[in-house]
């Protein structure tokens, strides 16, 4: 095979492994959207799932929030402060903070704690054949496994992204007050001052997006496992470089609709 | 019950059985592992929830029922690596009877249960859940004929 015939091959494969994967997409969002789909069985994963991606990460996720974004916080506000554009505060909260920072601050820890837990325990369960035992009592994969999970992604990081927003806002009361002397006041009606309702749309959507391909693609990639343990962290390192990939592409998408 | 001369027969005729009873074969086979993250009666119980509906305090009440009856209600929070062999495929045989109008078929016992002596344990665990299937057979391989007893007489 020649040169030119291998890159085309790659290609090839690369294209028809991408439509794959958004037919699945397409699949799974509209069974998300099904309301069938949410029986008992389904409506329990959904809440344990929730408690382990939303509840069982607050304490670390508030700690770190507190740490990250007050030293965030304190660093923008005293650049601000030299360089003499006290007056885009406002603007600089709303706009970087809410819709840049913690929708993807919030993603990266969600991934890295449950993205690739959902990886390993979908990939084990297809080298354990237990995939293969729920198909034989009809249930559904699609049904059982990733609607709840999906819609767990997409709750989660909607709701921890806003607490981050939370967090940082009210650690910007105490430097505001430091840095630019500002009573707590003045800071609040900067910030509803400078709330745009389009950005904050954005910044759900894009939390939601997050939230389904954060799950989404870790199922994908798990399902891809064979009936081999050393399948396993093969699956589960591409299925991670997807979802980091599906994470830069989501965010400059978000930037592209914010500037058009 | 139904014996095979080899594997190859045996598994052409399971592959039957599923194919010709979509809604209703219920196997209970090592080839159909219990789901490792749930516990012992999530695992039995997840028939019903699914495709029944079923609320969770109602299926459990249920499911914890039927494992007092069989004599193992203090293995329904385990999970299927804290199971024995025995306890294992005792849940694998609630949860196929949990299907609607389940036909269950019961995949060479003898090799989820090699300590078992005779089968009398198991037609006795069926007996007691006689009311819960509609049908039940066991696949196993001729030479196992022995282990059976009465059965195959």
């Amino acid at each position: 095979m020649s040169i030119p015939e291998k890159i085309g091959n790659y290609i090839s494969g690369r294209i028809q492994a991408l439509a794959r994967m958004i037919f699945f997409a397409v699949k799974v969002f509209r069974r998300v959207m099904t309301p069938a789909t949410y029986n008992s069985a389904t409506r329990t994963v959904l809440i344990n799932q929730i408690y382990f991606t939303s509840v069982q990460i607050l304490p670390v996720f508030l700690l770190v929030s507190a740490v990250v974004g007050s030293l965030f916080i304190g660093v923008v506000f005293q650049a601000l402060k030299n360089l003499g554009l006290v007056s885009l505060l406002g603007n600089v909260l709303m706009g970087l903070i809410v819709t840049e920072l913690s929708p993807f601050f919030t993603v990266l820890l969600i991934t890295l704690r449950s993205g690739a837990a959902i990886n390993a325990e979908i990939a084990a369960m297809q080298v354990n054949r237990e995939i293969k035992a729920l198909e034989v009592f009809r249930i559904d994969i699609i049904d059982y496994l990733l609607a709840p999970r999906v819609v767990n992604g997409i709750i989660s990081v909607v709701l921890l992204s806003f607490l981050f927003s939370i967090v940082l806002m009210t650690s910007g009361i105490l430097f505001s007050r430091v840095i630019f002397g500002i009573s707590t006041d003045v800071y609040v009606n900067i910030l509803l001052n400078s709330t745009n309702f389009s950005d904050i749309v954005v910044a759900l959507l894009k939390c939601a997006a997050f939230g389904f391909f954060i799950t989404l693609i870790p199922i994908y990639s798990g399902l891809q496992a064979t009936h081999e343990l050393t399948s396993i962290p093969i699956v589960v390192s591409r299925g991670m470089v997807r979802v980091f990939a599906a994470i830069l592409v989501i965010e400059v998408l978000s930037l592209l609709i914010r500037l058009l | 019950m139904t014996l095979f001369a080899g594997e190859e027969a045996l598994d052409k005729a399971m592959r039957k059985f599923m194919r010709a009873r979509p809604r209703h074969a219920a196997p209970v086979s090592h080839d159909f592992p219990l789901i490792s993250n749930l516990e012992a009666w999530l695992n039995i119980a997840l028939i019903k929830q699914y495709h029944e509906n079923m609320p969770v305090e109602a299926s459990r009440n249920m499911v914890l029922g039927l494992l007092r009856n069989l004599g193992l209600e203090k293995i329904a929070e385990k999970r299927n690596p804290a199971l024995g062999e025995e306890e294992r495929f005792y849940v694998m045989l609630l949860r196929a009877a949990m299907v609607e109008r389940a036909a269950i078929v019961i995949d060479r016992p003898f090799k989820m249960l090699p300590q078992l002596k005779n089968f009398h344990a198991v037609l006795m665990a069926l007996k007691t859940i006689d009311g819960l299937y509609a049908s039940c057979d066991i696949y196993d391989y001729d030479w196992m004929k022995d282990k059976y007893g009465a059965l195959c007489r």
